[in-house]
């Protein structure tokens, strides 16, 4: 295709003085404006305000642009806005270029003369690659107007219904018998104190019967294949050996069952048969026989239940069910479980039947407030707080429970109510009332004359009928010893089980906590980090109801955004095969991290829905039959070209910044104001295995003296890979004879930018030592470079 | 150096290098991640005779109020016995900081006249660099205080008790490689006082 | 079974009998322990520790290299030689620097510590070692009548990350050696307490009053004796019992015993040879209680 003529645009941005103070802006556009093809070089005061677009878009126009470079803030702040702009002038968005010169300049350096040359070598880095840019379409795909829902509590109770009455389809997979949740096993709700089950009740029948939702009970995920908007997932669903449609719940085989075991559902408290219902308004509403427990399924004897059964719904012949869903989105509701304390020695639990978790007493709620020991009820009641929480011991909790403090107030209140003469004290580290109604709430079990001890427990010791609790009153300063009827623990709570095997499964990330972690603390709270999987409730951390149901509510929104678009776009910046030079070798196929390229009648294909753009898989092609698009071999060559051109602080070195969070790293070191040495000439790439020998050749080779690698401790491209990979580069710089001290690599989080601008430092004072490459060197290295092929140059 | 009164205002006694002083320490070193719960002051089985609690004890590091600190009794009353550190939340070993902070205080001056911990800890050192084991009577002999007749009686009768029991050993332990000890002792003990003086 | 014994300086001197009995039962059970010859000082827990650790550690560290020597692990009576000396180990094992600190004093007396034995207490080898098939199978004269109180105390139990045979809240090792010999544990508060022996030259009067509550709790649960397996919590109990009677007006007259006494006793031992007319507060009630 024949190239039509060059007319490129720069527009050099003063940023109010953000830029301008360091950078001699007029000098860099005289300058700049002397290079080939460059049609225009303006400096604007702020080129991202409505007048400096229009600027553009007037100049685009008028004088047939067809290359744009804006040299300017960040790219992460601003390329969105200015591929609309040179838009809806009529050119394509991928022939934009954004220059770095705030975050990665004058922000992070001081020597204006040095910083003015950078800022030149940059935007001439810039105008290279310009030259070599190609428009690009992004591709669509239609998404499934399914959703898959993962766990049945509130958080996956509330989602379902909002997004099933907007239309779409939901499945609701529960792993237990029914849904409910841990919601379903509490009393009365803090701080209104209205009954937890005739809340959540009339929620659960509505799901149960809403035309739009499907509910898996006894089921749970177990792959998962496919792209955001067209997700495949098998879900694997367990025997309840009661047919769901004949069983009328009489509860004729529970009769006549001869195996007892404790009921999970009162928290071990009371016992259940081996055929059961899990509670009177269970979902779906039929019984179910425990697999372990039942005689016939383990030891072929008994069926009891069958012969009793007029509704024949016992079928010991039920198998293990492997189901396919088709949807376009997924929400993760897995909730919480609780910390187990007996580990915990000092609380004694299990040593006194009447040393009692808070779960198991809003069971003694429900069944009628009674000491487990006796069934007598209990006068004075300790509650111990913070068992396992905010503690950084082994198989604790660093974080708060957040449910604590109100429901130890509320169990106060109860108990106070139930039994008059009750005497309820509270020991505290802190109270956190921070809901709404919250603090009201707390000052009401003052009123009741509830007592607060504040200290957390030292120890709870059985002492004969009674349970003894020492702590020490901190405010006081006095040794608390008291005897209680009953002690109330509150374990910490914690990711619910298999939560990091699920995330895994599902490719999303855990906090350091164990819980699911949000794409952002506070823009995105509840995006996991892969398009179109989204999560609410407890499995993000421990939270009440009330904020439960309102993530709920705006996961279900995000969701429907998501899916009412249609489409998902498919970024254009992905890995192509040139089938001509590709002779099936399959060497790049181990290589990419997203398992995207196959070998199909021996030529390498790869596919665009999966590809991440990361362009590992480009420089390990023996063959360079593989490119990637939008960072192809010219377009790199051209920019390092450029940028190497003008002479600044000596040594130069080159830094390639995986372009997300490295990338994000340097700029935040720039928003920090944190100056460093001007010698760093940073360039973006999707990630730094798109980087190969060649790339590193011609750098030193054009005039660099040192090379920096520097991935986002994210990425796909991993700590290992980046290894492997440095290893193979030093080698084979090593037989073009440079010493492969010159080249480093790192990985970062986004916050880390001090550890990315101590390597700038360190790694220039090295490069300074070692000393420049010599003039013949470059020039012997660029002859071999030519000679080995020069299709890439 | 002892503060008469126990000051109201924390302002006028803070010296904020304390803290990092404490830090430097063993058992200091994460002093600064107490979250003031009070498990070590509910578990501390001598809390009923110390004049600040444990936790109160860091919270005072925390501020940096050094010679409060130091005057405390109660780095001299943690009888080392563990149960704190076995409980707090956070993994601080409090017996640890403790016993270096008794150091502190010794050199430093802070231990009170009628403190017998700082002579206890003189004097067992001495007998141990005499014999290479401990010889409780001499032991006894070097901290009782003559001129108090009332617990000469005492300490008399207890030791009479024990006799009979066979339970007092007036000869002195014996080793044959005590040059072994005496080497160990000017190596670490003399290095480091000559150290200190310097 | 062989051992390298540490007997430490209260069994060379005070507690005696503990030291006999314990050689009386190893002998029935066929433990054979050896002592470190020219063993020294555990270190000391604080008075040399607070002033210089290196020094105290150094201490340990000759025992341990003595003992390593002989090519097993140490064994020690007393929980706070047991404490010390392996919280050196650990020290050592962690901190580099330190275990350089202490090569060179070695080095000096021509001693070097590899590092490979385990510091463990006697209570620990009775447990795992003999286990308590074979002790109940010595057991000529089952404590039927008798009530005990088990003491653990502090430093046998805890901290956790250098004590770590039994449980530190909730032990259990003495209980269970007790039901082997057909005696009773009584159910008493504290059996964790610190007693205070750490404080009884410095301050007396604190650590007689954390004694006290110790000993009242044991006697309110009607214990004929209690038990104990170190010799500083067992001189606090037992021979400071007159002083905590006289300074709080209490009466208390209960016997403690060492564990080792117990197990003699159970074992059909005679009484001289398990040292028990050396206890102050006379068991020979208790003895005839049970017709011996
Ligand atoms: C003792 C106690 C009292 C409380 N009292 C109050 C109160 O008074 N007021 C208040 O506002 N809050 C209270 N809370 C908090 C309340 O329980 C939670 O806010 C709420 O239950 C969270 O709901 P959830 O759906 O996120 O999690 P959960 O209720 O834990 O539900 C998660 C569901 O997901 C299922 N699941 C898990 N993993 C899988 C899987 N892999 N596949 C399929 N399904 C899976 C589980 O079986 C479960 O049904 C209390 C908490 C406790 C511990
Ligand atoms: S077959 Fe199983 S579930 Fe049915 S009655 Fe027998 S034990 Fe119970
Ligand atoms: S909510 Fe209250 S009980 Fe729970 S960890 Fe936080 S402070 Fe402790
Ligand atoms: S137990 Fe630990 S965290 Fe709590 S107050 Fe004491 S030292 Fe601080
Ligand atoms: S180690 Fe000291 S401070 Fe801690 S509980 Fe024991 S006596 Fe108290």
């Amino acid at each position: 295709m024949p190239r039509e003529q060059l007319r490129i645009g720069v527009y050099i941005c003063h940023c109010g003085g953000n830029i301008s103070d360091t950078v001699d802006v007029e000098r860099v556009r005289e300058h700049i404006a002397k290079l080939k093809n460059v049609e225009i070089a303006k400096t604007y005061e702020y080129v991202c305000s409505n007048p400096g677009q229009e600027m553009i878009r007037n100049d685009i126009k008028k004088h047939k642009l067809n290359r744009i470079i804006i040299a300017a803030c960040s790219p992460r702040m601003h390329l969105d806005t200015f591929r609309q702009t040179i838009e809806t002038a009529g050119l394509n968005p991928y022939l934009l270029e954004i220059t770095n010169l705030r975050e990665q300049c004058s922000w992070v350096h001081d020597d204006k003369e040095n910083a003015t040359i950078k800022a030149t070598a940059l935007i001439h880095g810039a105008v290279e690659r310009a030259r070599n840019l190609e428009p690009l379409k992004p591709d669509f795909l239609p998404v499934k107007k399914e959703v898959l829902v993962i766990g049945g509590g509130i958080a996956g109770i509330m989602t379902s219904i909002e997004l099933a009455d907007k239309g779409f389809n939901v499945y609701l997979v529960e792993k237990e018998p029914t849904i409910g949740g841990h919601m379903a096993q509490l009393s009365k709700t803090f701080p209104t104190l209205d009954c937890s089950q005739c809340i959540l009740t009339p929620k659960m029948v509505y799901v149960s019967r809403h035309p739009n939702i499907k509910i898996f009970d006894m089921a749970e995920p177990i792959s998962l294949e496919g792209s955001p908007g067209n997700y495949k997932v098998l879900i694997r669903v367990k025997p309840r050996f009661v047919d769901k449609t004949s069983c009328t719940s009489c509860g004729e085989c529970a009769k006549i069952c001869p195996v007892k075991k404790p009921s999970k559902f009162e928290e071990g408290l009371l016992q259940e048969k081996a055929i059961y219902l899990p509670f009177k308004q269970a979902i779906p509403n039929a019984y179910v026989i425990d697999k372990d427990h039942c005689l016939f399924l383990n030891k072929g004897v008994c069926r009891l239940c069958e012969r009793v059964c007029k509704g024949k719904a016992i079928d010991f012949e039920q198998k293990e069910d492997i189901i396919e869903l088709n949807v376009g989105a997924i929400v993760v509701c897995t909730g919480y479980k609780q910390l187990n304390v007996s580990p915990f020695t000092q609380y004694s639990y299990g040593l006194h039947p009447d040393i009692i978790t808070n779960l198991q007493f809003e069971r003694l709620m429900l069944q009628g407030i009674h000491r487990p020991s006796n069934g007598k009820p209990p006068r004075k009641v300790a509650f111990v707080l913070c068992v396992g929480s905010r503690s950084n011991s082994d198989g604790c909790a660093a974080h708060c429970c957040k449910i604590g403090c109100m429901n130890a107030i509320k169990h106060s209140l109860l108990l106070e109510k139930a039994i008059p003469d009750a005497d309820p004290w509270i020991f505290y580290t802190d109270v956190r009332a921070h809901g709404k109604g919250y603090e009201e709430f707390y000052s009401k079990a003052r009123e009741h004359n509830v007592k607060f001890i504040r200290g957390r427990v030292a120890e709870v010791i059985p002492n004969g009928d009674n349970i003894l609790v020492r702590a020490e009153d901190t405010l006081l300063g006095m040794t608390v010893e008291e005897e209680f009827d009953l002690v109330v623990l509150s374990p910490a709570l914690l990711p619910n089980t298999d939560t990091s095997k699920l995330a895994q499964m599902l490719g999303i990330d855990l906090g350091p906590n164990g819980f699911l972690l949000e794409r952002h603390h506070k823009l995105r709270p509840v995006d996991s980090k892969r398009e179109g999987i989204f999560m609410a409730g407890c499995a993000l951390g421990p939270k009440d109801i009330r904020e439960t149901t309102m993530e709920a509510m705006s996961t279900a929104s995000k969701v429907a955004t998501f899916l009412a678009k249609g489409k998902v776009t498919l970024s254009p910046e992905v890995a192509y095969v040139l089938p001509k030079k590709c002779d099936g070798c399959g060497v790049c196929v181990e290589h990419c991290p997203a398992k995207a390229i196959q070998i199909v009648s021996s030529k390498a294909t790869i596919d665009a829905i999966s590809c991440l753009g990361c362009g590992v898989c480009v420089p390990k092609c023996p063959k360079e039959a593989i490119d990637l698009k939008n960072c192809t071999n010219e377009q790199l060559m051209a920019q390092i070209r450029g940028v190497c051109e003008e002479n600044g602080a000596a040594p130069k070195i080159i830094a390639f910044l995986e372009k997300t969070t490295a990338y994000g790293s340097a700029d935040l070191a720039g928003q920090s104001r944190r100056s460093y040495i001007s010698n760093v000439r940073i360039v973006g790439v999707p990630s730094t295995g798109r980087v190969g020998i060649k790339h590193l050749l011609y750098a030193f080779a054009a005039g660099a003296d040192g090379i920096i690698l520097i991935e986002g401790d994210d990425s796909p491209f991993t700590e290992e890979k980046l290894r492997e990979h440095m290893i193979q580069l030093k080698k084979e710089l090593g037989k073009f004879g440079v010493k492969s001290l010159r080249l480093v690599s790192t990985t970062t989080t986004l916050p880390q930018y001090e550890k990315v601008v101590n390597l700038f430092e360190t790694f220039t004072e090295r490069i300074s030592k070692i000393g420049p490459i010599p003039k013949e060197k470059r020039a012997e290295i660029m002859k071999k470079l030519k000679l080995e092929g020069g299709s890439q140059s | 150096m002892k503060p008469k009164q126990f000051q109201k205002i924390v302002s006028e006694v803070r010296d904020q290098s304390f803290t990092e002083e404490v830090q430097k320490l063993r058992g200091g070193e994460n002093i600064l991640d107490c979250i003031q719960c009070g498990v070590c002051s509910g578990s501390c089985p001598a809390r009923f005779a110390m004049d600040f609690s444990p936790m109160q004890i860091i919270k005072m590091i925390h501020l940096g109020m050094r010679d409060q600190v130091l005057s405390s009794s109660t780095i001299w009353i943690c009888a080392s016995c563990y149960t704190c550190a076995t409980r707090c939340p956070r993994g601080i070993d409090i017996p640890m900081f403790m016993s270096a902070l008794k150091n502190i205080a010794i050199k430093n001056g802070f231990a009170s006249d009628d403190e017998i911990k700082p002579k206890f800890h003189k004097s067992f050192t001495e007998i141990i660099r005499k014999y290479g084991r401990m010889h409780e009577p001499e032991l006894k002999m070097k901290l009782m205080r003559k001129s108090d007749l009332r617990e000469l009686y005492q300490n008399a009768v207890l030791a009479f008790r024990l006799w009979r029991k066979g339970k007092v050993k007036l000869l002195a332990p014996r080793m044959d490689q005590l040059s072994h000890i005496s080497e160990i002792f000017e190596d670490l003990l003399e290095k480091q006082e000559e150290e200190a003086s310097k | 079974m062989k051992y390298a014994f540490f007997p430490g300086c209260a069994v060379h001197a005070s507690a005696k009998e503990y030291g006999m009995s314990c050689k009386a039962i190893s002998k029935v059970l066929g433990i054979e322990l050896i002592e470190i010859p020219e063993w020294n000082c555990c270190g000391s827990i604080d008075a040399i520790y607070a002033h210089n650790p290196v020094l105290s550690i150094s201490l340990s560290a000759r025992n341990l290299s003595l003992a390593e020597k002989m090519g097993t692990d140490v064994i020690t009576l007393c929980s706070a030689c047991f404490f010390t000396l392996s919280r050196a180990n650990k020290l050592m094992h962690e901190d580099p620097k330190l275990k350089g600190q202490v090569d060179n004093v070695l080095g000096n007396l021509k001693l070097n510590y590899n590092g490979e034995i385990k510091v463990r207490h006697f209570l620990d080898v009775l447990l795992n070692d003999v286990g308590l098939e074979k002790i109940s199978e010595n057991v000529k004269v089952p404590l039927k009548e008798l009530r005990v109180a088990p003491y653990y105390g502090c430093l046998l139990v805890r901290p956790p990350e250098i004590a770590n045979f039994d449980e530190p809240e909730h032990p259990t090792s003495m209980d269970k050696l007790m039901e082997v010999l057909g005696a009773t544990n009584v159910n008493y508060l504290d059996k964790t307490r610190c007693c205070g022996a750490s404080l009884i030259v410095t301050k007396e009067r604190i650590a007689l009053e954390m004694t006290k509550n110790l000993l009242l709790t044991a006697k309110n649960a009607e214990a004929d004796c209690i038990v104990t397996a170190c010799p500083m919590c067992h001189f606090n109990l037992d021979a400071m019992q007159k002083d905590v009677e006289s300074t709080f007006d209490v009466d208390i007259n209960l016997p403690v015993l060492y564990i080792t006494q117990v197990i003699g006793i159970a074992f059909g031992l005679n009484v001289k040879e398990l040292g028990l007319n050396r206890n102050c507060v006379s068991p020979m009630k208790l003895l005839s209680k049970l017709k011996i």
